[in-house]
C-alpha cells in the first residue's frame, strides 16, 4: 500500500476576478466531494500543512522582473510552498508518493516572469525540481505534463537542461493556447531530446492517451532512467472542460495517473469546476494511493464520442515518426560581450494573456559537451520601457561555463542596469542593479 | 451566586468539588464503581452533601457512561441503511458495523443524480415487518448534510410501513464527511436508551435528596448542555476536556500551556492557546469508531500513577494497564506512585510499603535502599518520557493542522511561547523531571488533584453554528444540526447574511438556554457561482461560536 502525502490549499481567499476561470470556487467542489467520501481518514492517506516557499528557492528557477516586489506572490508562493513540504516528506521517505491539490496553477510561468500567463506566475514544478536538486542532489527528474494547454513554461525553464526530461501532451497548440508545443521543439544545443511535445488532435479520449503513454511516453521516460517522476496535473482534458475540446473522463485521469507512476503531482489547470474537478481529483488521489477508483463516476456523460481508436493511433504513429525526424539546426552569435566558446541564438516573443502584453527575449546558450551551458536571456517588456538580464549556471557547469557566467555579468554590468544570476551550480543568486550589487528581495545570499 | 458542582468519573478516582462564589469549600475523591456510574455519581453528590446546600446553580457532570457503553460493546444493535452513491468504494475504510445499501445518488451541491429504487424500499419495509423486535435503524445518505431528502423520505415510507419504528438520519449531524456522519448517527442512536435512563435515574436521585438544580452534561469539545438536551455521543471523552478546563479555570487569561493531567489509569494533554482550548480539526474517535463529533484535541495516554511496574528481562516497563491500587496503599503490584512516594515527591501512601513494593523488583542480592532508590528514579524518568513524547506529538499535530485560504497560511502558528499546567494525583513526582525534559516553565495547580472536576463546574456552554448557504439553488443548511431550509434573499447577499445567522443562532441559543451575546463570528467565504460570464449566485460559508471556556477563575 502506498502511503500518500496530501496538501489541499484551495487558496479560498484569492482569485484573479469574479468571472476568471481561475476563481475561488475552483476547488471548493473537490473539498466538498473528497471530505465528504472521507479520503483523508483512509489510513495511507496523510494531510500536510501548506507552507510559504521562500522567495529565494523561486529565484534559484525564475527570474522576476522588475522584481518580486512588483508582484503579488502570496497564493504563488504558498502553492509553491506546499509542493516543497511533499517534497520533503517525499525524501524524508515519510511518503511514497504525494499530491499537491494546489491553487493557483504554475506550468505557463518562464525562466524569465514579468506577470501572469495563463493564470501562472510562479512555477510550482520547477521550483520544486531545483529545489529538490539543491537540496538533496537529485540528478535526473522527468516531468509528465497531462495538462491540456502545453506546459510552455516549465519547457522554458528546462529547455537546456539535459537531466530533466520534459513531456507533455496537450491539444494541439493551433487550436488552443499557448499556441506552443510542437514536435519540432525538443531541447535546446545541450539538451537535445530532453523535450517531447505530443500535441493531440481535439477530441483524444482515454483511450488514445493511454496508448501514447503505454507506447511512447512511459517507455521514452523509463529510457531516460529518472530518479524521480512528477506529473504536471491539469485536470482539463475532462470532458466537460470549457475552454479545451479532449474527452478524457474521470476514471481514466485515474489510469493515466497508475501508469505515469508519479512521485509527485501538482494540480495546474482544469476550468470545469463543478463537472470535473472533483471528480478526477478523487480519482488522481485514490489512484496514488492505490485505492479503487472504478466507482468514480461523473453525473454527466461525454456528449461527442471520442476519435475512433485507430484514427488516434494512426495519428500518434505517424506524429511519432515526425518527431523522431526532426533534426536540430542552430544560429550561431558572436557579439562582442559574449566570452570564449559558441553561442547558439534563439529570439521569441511570449504573451502575457492575463495582463495583455509581450514579452520579447533573445537566448544565448553556450553550447558545452561537458554540462548544459550557462545560458543567457535578454528579456524586455517594451510596453513598460523595462529590461532585464537573466544569466544561468546550470548545475552540473563545467569550470568554463561557470566562468562564462561571471565573464558575463562582468561584462553585462556597464551596460545592462538590471541582471540576475542563477548559479545553480554553487546554489547561489546574485542580482546587479546600476551595476551594484543588490541583494535579492527576502533571500539571504 | 450560589453553587456550582462538578463531578468528574475517571477511570480510577470520581473527582467531586462544590465551588461557592468562585471559593472551593468542599472536594473530594472517591472510588469509581466503573459498573456503576449513576451510584459513582450520585455518591459523590452525597460526599459534597449537595441535600444541605440550598442554592446549587448548576451541577456539572463528566460521564464515561457512553464511551464505556461503546467500547465495551454493550450498547444494543443499530441496523444501518446507506444511500453511499458512486465514489471511492466503502470498503476502502473500515466499517466497525455492517450496512445495507440502497441506490439513489445526490452530487455535492445536493442535486439528486439517481433517484431511489422505491422497490427496493418496499423490501426493505416487507423485511422489517417480520422481524419480530423492530431495529433501530439509522439512515444515511452520501451529501445529506447539502440535501436530506433521500434520508426524510425513507423515514416517512418506513414510518408509514412500520409505524412506531425508531429511525436516526445522517442529516441531523450535517458535517461533512459521510462514513463519520454514518458512525456518528449509528453510535448515538444506540446510545439513546442508555442515556435516557441515566438521565432520567440522576433526577429522581435528586429529586430523593430534595435537590432540583439543572443537571448539565460535559462534552468532548469542553462546552456544557443540559442533560436532557445533550445527544448522548457527545459526551464521550468529556474527561480530558476536563482537565483542560480545570487548567483554564486556575490559571490566568491567555496564556498559552500544554496541560498534563496525570490521573490513576490515564495521563490527559491538551492545549490552551492564548486562552483557548486547541480544537480537533477531525471528530473524536471512539474505539473502532471514528465519529464526527467534536472534541479537544487531546491526548490520553494510558499510562497514570497506577499503571502496574513490571520487569521483562531485566528491563523495567510501564504497563499500559493498572493491576488495582499502588502497592503503597495496599495493592499488590508496584506503580509510579510508589517510586514517587519512595522518593518523597508526595506523602500519599505508606512509605515503608513503598519501599517493600520498589524491593519486589528487584533481584534478591541487590534489595537495598540505595538500589531503590535508583528504581525509583528510573520509574519516574520513564513515565515522565512516555508523557513528553505523547506533548511533543500533540504539538506537531497542532502544527500539522491544514489551513485553506492565503490569510491562515500567513497567520498559521504564530510562536507561542509555552508553559506546562500540571494537575492529577501524581503531578508533583514528575513535575522536576518533565520541566527538565521539555525545558518548559512547569506548574502544579492549586487543587491539583481535582482539577478535572473543576473544569467540569466551571465549563461554559459551547455553541457553534455553521451556515452553508447556496443562494443559487436558494438553500440553506446549518452543519451543526443539519436544519435545512429556504433562502429568500438575495443572490448576492453580503451582509444580510450575517444577521441572517445571527437571528437563527440567537432564537437556537435561547432554546437551549446560552446566552447568545458573546458570540464570535469566523469570517465568511463568498463564493460567486459563474455561469456563461454571469454570475447566478453565492455560496456562502460563514459560522457564528461561542467557544469553550471556563466561567471565572477560582480564588485563592
Amino acid at each position: 500500500m502506498n502511503k500518500t502525502g496530501v496538501i489541499f490549499f484551495p487558496a479560498f481567499d484569492w482569485s484573479l476576478g469574479e468571472l476568471h476561470p481561475e476563481r475561488e470556487e475552483r476547488l471548493l467542489y473537490t473539498q466538498e466531494q473528497i471530505f465528504e467520501e472521507g479520503i483523508m481518514d483512509l489510513p495511507q492517506i496523510k494531510q500536510f500543512s501548506p507552507s510559504v516557499a521562500d522567495i529565494g528557492n523561486v529565484l534559484r528557477t525564475q527570474a522576476i522582473f522588475p522584481g518580486p516586489k512588483n508582484h503579488s506572490l502570496d497564493a504563488h508562493l504558498i502553492a509553491v510552498g506546499s509542493s516543497l513540504v511533499l517534497g520533503n516528506a517525499l525524501m524524508n521517505q515519510e511518503i511514497t508518493n504525494g499530491f499537491a491539490m494546489v491553487r493557483p496553477p504554475g506550468h505557463h510561468a518562464g525562466a524569465t516572469v514579468w506577470g501572469n500567463r495563463g493564470f501562472c506566475t510562479l512555477n510550482t514544478e520547477a521550483i520544486l525540481i531545483n529545489y529538490l536538486r539543491a537540496t538533496y542532489g537529485i540528478k535526473r527528474i522527468a516531468v509528465v505534463d497531462t495538462d491540456v494547454h502545453h506546459g510552455d513554461g516549465t519547457q522554458d525553464i528546462f529547455y537546456h537542461d539535459p537531466n530533466v526530461l520534459f513531456i507533455s501532451l496537450h491539444q494541439d497548440g493551433r487550436t488552443l493556447y499557448p499556441g506552443t508545443g510542437f514536435v519540432e521543439e525538443k531541447g535546446g544545443p545541450n539538451a537535445w531530446d530532453s523535450v517531447l511535445n505530443i500535441p493531440l488532435l481535439p477530441g483524444t479520449g482515454d483511450e488514445g492517451i493511454l496508448y501514447a503513454l503505454e507506447n511512447w511516453i512511459m517507455p521514452r521516460v523509463e529510457a531516460f532512467k529518472p530518479d524521480m517522476i512528477i506529473n504536471s496535473a491539469g485536470q482539463d482534458n475532462h470532458f466537460t472542460d470549457p475552454l479545451a475540446s479532449m474527452n478524457v473522463t474521470a476514471r481514466g485521469y485515474g489510469k493515466i495517473t497508475e501508469r505515469i507512476k508519479p512521485d509527485l503531482a501538482v494540480l495546474e489547470g482544469g476550468y470545469s469546476i463543478e463537472g470535473a474537478l472533483p471528480y478526477i481529483n478523487m480519482a488522481i488521489l485514490l489512484a496514488l494511493s492505490g485505492e479503487d477508483y472504478s466507482g468514480v463516476i461523473e453525473p454527466q456523460r461525454p456528449k461527442d464520442k471520442a476519435l475512433h481508436g485507430d484514427a488516434v493511433i494512426s495519428y500518434l504513429n505517424d506524429l511519432r515518426r515526425k518527431q523522431e525526424k526532426v533534426a536540430p539546426s542552430w544560429n550561431y552569435r558572436n557579439d562582442s560581450f559574449l566570452p570564449e566558446g559558441k553561442w547558439v541564438y534563439n529570439e521569441k516573443s511570449i504573451y502575457y494573456d492575463t495582463d495583455g502584453f509581450n514579452e520579447h527575449r533573445k537566448d544565448y546558450i553556450r553550447q558545452c559537451s561537458h554540462c548544459g551551458g550557462t545560458v543567457l536571456i535578454f528579456s524586455q517588456k517594451p510596453s513598460a520601457f523595462q529590461k532585464g538580464v537573466l544569466i544561468r549556471i546550470p548545475f552540473d557547469a563545467c569550470p568554463q561555463c561557470e566562468q562564462a557566467g561571471y565573464d558575463l555579468a562582468e561584462n553585462l554590468i556597464k551596460s545592462e542596469n538590471m541582471i540576475m544570476m542563477q548559479n545553480q551550480l554553487k546554489n547561489k543568486v546574485h542580482m546587479w542593479h546600476n551595476g551594484e550589487e543588490v541583494s535579492p528581495f527576502g533571500f539571504k545570499n | 451566586m450560589g453553587s456550582l458542582i462538578g463531578i468528574d468519573v475517571g477511570g480510577t478516582y470520581t473527582d467531586a468539588v462544590r465551588i461557592s462564589d468562585g471559593f472551593i469549600d468542599k472536594k473530594g475523591k472517591i472510588p469509581t464503581d466503573q459498573e456503576d456510574i449513576l451510584s459513582t455519581i450520585i455518591a459523590a453528590l452525597d460526599y459534597l452533601q449537595i441535600a444541605d446546600s440550598p442554592e446549587i446553580d448548576y451541577i456539572t457532570v463528566s460521564t464515561t457512561l457512553v464511551t464505556n457503553a461503546i467500547l465495551q460493546k454493550t450498547l444494543p444493535e443499530v441496523r444501518m441503511i446507506l444511500f453511499p452513491g458512486s465514489g471511492m468504494k466503502l470498503t476502502a475504510l473500515p466499517w466497525p458495523v455492517s450496512y445495507t445499501t440502497l441506490a439513489g445518488e445526490m452530487d455535492y451541491r445536493g442535486r439528486i443524480v439517481t433517484e431511489p429504487d422505491p422497490a427496493e424500499w418496499q423490501l426493505l419495509a416487507e423485511e422489517i415487518k417480520r422481524l419480530a423486535t423492530k431495529p433501530l435503524l439509522a439512515i444515511v445518505s452520501k451529501f445529506s448534510h447539502r440535501n436530506s431528502f433521500f434520508e426524510e423520505k425513507l423515514a416517512a415510507f418506513l414510518e408509514s410501513e412500520v409505524p412506531g419504528i425508531r429511525m436516526a438520519l445522517g442529516s441531523r449531524y450535517g458535517h461533512t464527511n459521510f462514513y463519520r456522519r454514518s458512525l456518528t448517527t449509528y453510535l448515538n442512536l444506540a446510545a439513546e436508551g442508555l442515556f435516557v435512563r441515566f438521565a432520567d435515574d440522576l433526577h429522581q436521585a435528586l429529586a430523593s435528596r430534595g435537590c432540583l438544580a439543572p443537571v448539565r452534561v460535559l462534552k468532548a469539545d469542553g462546552g456544557v448542555l443540559p442533560l436532557d438536551k445533550i445527544r448522548p455521543v457527545e459526551s464521550v471523552y468529556s474527561g480530558p476536556a476536563a482537565s483542560v478546563l480545570g487548567a483554564m479555570a486556575q490559571s490566568s487569561l491567555e496564556k498559552s500551556y500544554v496541560v498534563v493531567d496525570i490521573g490513576g489509569t490515564t495521563t490527559d494533554i491538551g492545549l490552551v492557546l492564548s486562552g483557548s482550548p486547541l480544537i480537533s480539526t477531525h471528530g473524536a474517535q471512539i474505539g473502532p469508531f471514528l465519529t464526527n463529533v467534536r472534541s479537544l484535541a487531546v491526548r490520553s495516554l494510558s499510562v497514570g500513577g497506577d499503571s502496574a511496574v513490571i520487569v521483562n528481562e531485566g528491563e523495567i516497563i510501564l504497563a499500559d494497564h493498572r493491576l488495582g491500587p499502588a502497592y503503597c496503599i495496599g495493592g499488590s503490584v508496584p506503580t509510579p506512585t510508589d517510586a514517587i512516594r519512595y522518593l518523597n515527591l508526595s506523602d500519599y501512601g505508606d512509605y515503608n510499603k513503598a519501599e517493600q513494593g520498589l524491593m519486589t523488583l528487584l533481584p534478591e542480592d541487590k534489595r537495598d535502599k540505595k538500589n531503590a532508590r535508583d528504581l525509583a528514579e528510573r520509574i519516574v524518568k520513564i513515565m515522565t518520557e512516555k508523557i513528553a513524547l505523547a506533548i511533543e506529538q500533540l504539538l506537531e499535530e497542532w502544527k500539522a493542522e491544514p489551513a485553506y485560504k492565503v490569510w491562515e497560511v500567513f497567520h498559521h502558528h504564530a510562536d507561542f511561547k509555552l508553559s506546562i499546567q500540571l494537575s492529577g494525583g501524581g503531578a508533583p513526582g514528575i513535575i522536576s523531571t518533565l520541566a527538565k525534559r521539555m525545558n518548559m516553565d512547569t506548574v502544579l495547580v492549586e487543587h491539583s488533584e481535582v482539577s478535572n472536576a473543576i473544569g467540569a463546574a466551571m465549563a461554559k456552554p459551547t455553541f457553534s453554528w455553521t451556515l452553508h448557504l447556496d443562494t443559487q439553488f436558494r438553500i440553506y443548511r446549518i452543519e451543526e444540526t443539519g436544519e435545512q431550509g429556504c433562502w429568500s434573499g438575495p443572490k448576492k447577499p453580503q451582509r444580510v447574511v450575517e444577521d441572517f445567522l445571527r437571528d437563527l443562532v440567537q432564537s437556537h441559543a435561547s432554546s437551549l438556554g446560552i446566552n447568545g451575546d458573546d458570540l464570535e463570528k469566523d469570517i465568511f467565504d463568498y463564493f460567486p457561482l459563474v455561469e456563461n460570464y454571469h454570475t447566478v449566485g453565492q455560496i456562502i460559508r460563514g459560522a457564528m461560536h461561542v467557544p469553550p471556556g471556563v466561567t471565572g477563575r477560582v480564588k485563592a
